[in-house]
């Protein structure tokens, strides 16, 4: 369990007691920003959430398949796919950012 | 969860290169093969431009049509700006209600489907569920599906040269006029009271939208529910697993979509002389990123070859990558995964009586896509 925020254009979205899948508790509560159009299979690249450099080491770091996505669409430092991340209580307090989409 | 595919056509290609030079609509075009370069493609507008109208397409529609079709036809910053008009239809899936609406219209399919001691999928099940599905995407009333199901196979038959003027542009021609004599909430009436950079749009864009809308979202989505149906049915086990527990759906449905790869591959243009993985593209020459090679790129999946309904992560391309990502993704996924939700509530088994593959045969490559005849029968849960 973790207190993780989501922090984007429509406001702070603070979830208390968070566990499991980033991109999951995101999206159940309608996050703006998260769509996670493929379900979490790691396709789609619209889940990305910009993690702080505090709380980066106490992520996995991205397996492969995250990495090259991550790295084509040119995310930028310490951006993650959420569908990626499950939720442990080393992150408790940690706050995520939305990044804004690039040029479409 | 795995059962071999024939699906893959450039997988010898792949083996000897980047790029297959590959003859293509009078011309030869370099196929970009590899999933991350695919990808990096999508991306690179200025490289890889979708500014090009008719030309996007391959083979090119130059003698189907004379409107832009858009957002696809156009490069950033105005694609997204184009995009953004009609984003508000495209995102309606991810609504409850709209989901509650697609739910329904697949029951009545099945309903329809266990109640007849056989059912041809393709024609008699897919494309009038993806019509009416399309009625509610783009607010108009579900009776106008009648029509659009009428149309049958013959409607964006690309291989007919004399197709200008065809059904679907008389269609959207008098569905514009129409929207502007009595305007509605559908997309044709939104649209012709939008602004482009500060301009109403012209019919002409109008219907440029909607040929895109019926263009693309038709044979893709038919071809995917075929091949849905059709693996569920040549493999009883699989619905049995996706039944035990229905979370299991969604990536099943990514996998289907990953080797149903319903389009090949999507054009750009060259707007200057460009070496392409080591293929020398002149000023003004066509690229191809191939979606559905590069969602056989051993590169990035394990034994692509095979289904694996539990494949994670599945970096898969089969609604195109970037800026210009299929808009009616949602759509289409929604129906899949409510069609196979459903199948495990309603549906004990299907029986395959009769199935004809749904090919592409070019000079260099042929792939199977999904069926272009599947008749099964279903047998309900008791």
């Amino acid at each position: 369990m973790a207190k993780i925020t989501f922090k984007t254009n429509a406001g702070d979205v603070v979830v208390e007691n968070a566990s499991g899948n980033l991109m999951e508790i995101a999206t159940y509560e309608s996050v703006e920003g998260i769509d996670a159009d493929c379900g979490g299979v790691c396709s789609c690249a619209t889940c990305m959430v910009r993690v702080p450099p505090e709380w980066r080491e106490k992520l996995n770091p991205p397996e492969e398949s995250e990495a090259d996505l991550l790295d084509i669409e040119e995310a930028g430092e310490g951006v993650r796919l959420s569908c990626q991340i499950e939720v442990t209580e080393a992150m408790d307090g940690m706050v995520v950012e939305i990044p804004q989409r690039g040029e479409s | 969860m795995a059962g071999k595919c024939p699906f893959d056509g450039f997988g010898e290609a792949r083996a000897k290169g980047p790029v297959l030079p590959a003859r293509l609509d009078g011309d030869t075009i370099p196929m970009i093969l590899r999933n991350k370069d695919v990808r990096r493609a999508a991306r690179d507008w200025k490289t890889y431009s979708s500014d090009a109208p008719f030309r996007v397409p391959i083979p090119s529609e130059e003698h189907l049509r004379s409107i832009r079709q858009l957002p696809i036809e156009t490069d950033p910053p105005e694609h997204g700006a184009w995009r953004a008009l009609i984003e508000p239809f495209f995102n309606q899936p991810k609504e409850p209600d709209y989901a509650a609406r697609i739910e329904e219209l697949i029951d009545t399919s099945l309903d329809e489907a266990l109640a007849v001691d056989s059912l041809e999928i393709v024609w008699e099940f897919a494309l009038p569920l993806q019509s009416r599905a399309l009625t509610h995407l783009l607010k108009m009333p579900e009776s106008e599906a009648d029509l659009w199901i009428s149309w049958g196979t013959h409607v964006f038959d690309k291989d007919d040269e004399n197709q200008r003027g065809s059904v679907l542009d008389i269609y959207l021609e008098e569905a514009v006029e129409k929207a502007a004599r009595e305007p509605g909430e559908d997309i044709f009436s939104v649209l012709l009271q939008s602004k482009f950079q500060g301009r109403p749009l012209t019919k002409e864009e109008v219907i440029g939208f909607g040929n895109l809308a019926f263009a693309g979202g038709r044979d893709t989505v038919i071809a995917s529910i075929s091949a849905l149906l059709g693996y569920l049915a040549r493999h009883p086990d699989a619905l049995e697993w996706l039944r035990e527990d229905e979370k299991r759906i969604v990536p099943a449905v990514e996998e289907i979509f990953r080797t149903t790869s319903p389009i090949t591959h999507i054009g750009r243009v060259c707007p200057v002389d460009t070496n392409v993985h080591g293929v020398e593209v002149p000023a003004d020459g066509r690229v191809s990123l191939s979606w559905a090679s590069a969602n056989f790129d051993e590169n990035v999946f394990d034994h692509p070859e095979e289904v694996h309904l539990d494949r994670k992560p599945n970096p898969h391309v089969a609604f195109g990558s970037g800026h210009h990502s299929c808009i009616g993704a949602p759509h289409a996924r929604l129906i899949l995964r409510t069609l196979a939700r459903r199948l495990c509530a309603k549906v004990a088994r299907m029986e395959i009586l009769e199935e004809s593959p749904l090919t592409e045969e070019r000079p260099d490559y042929e792939r199977r896509i999904s069926y272009s005849l599947l008749k099964l029968r279903f047998s309900a849960r008791t």
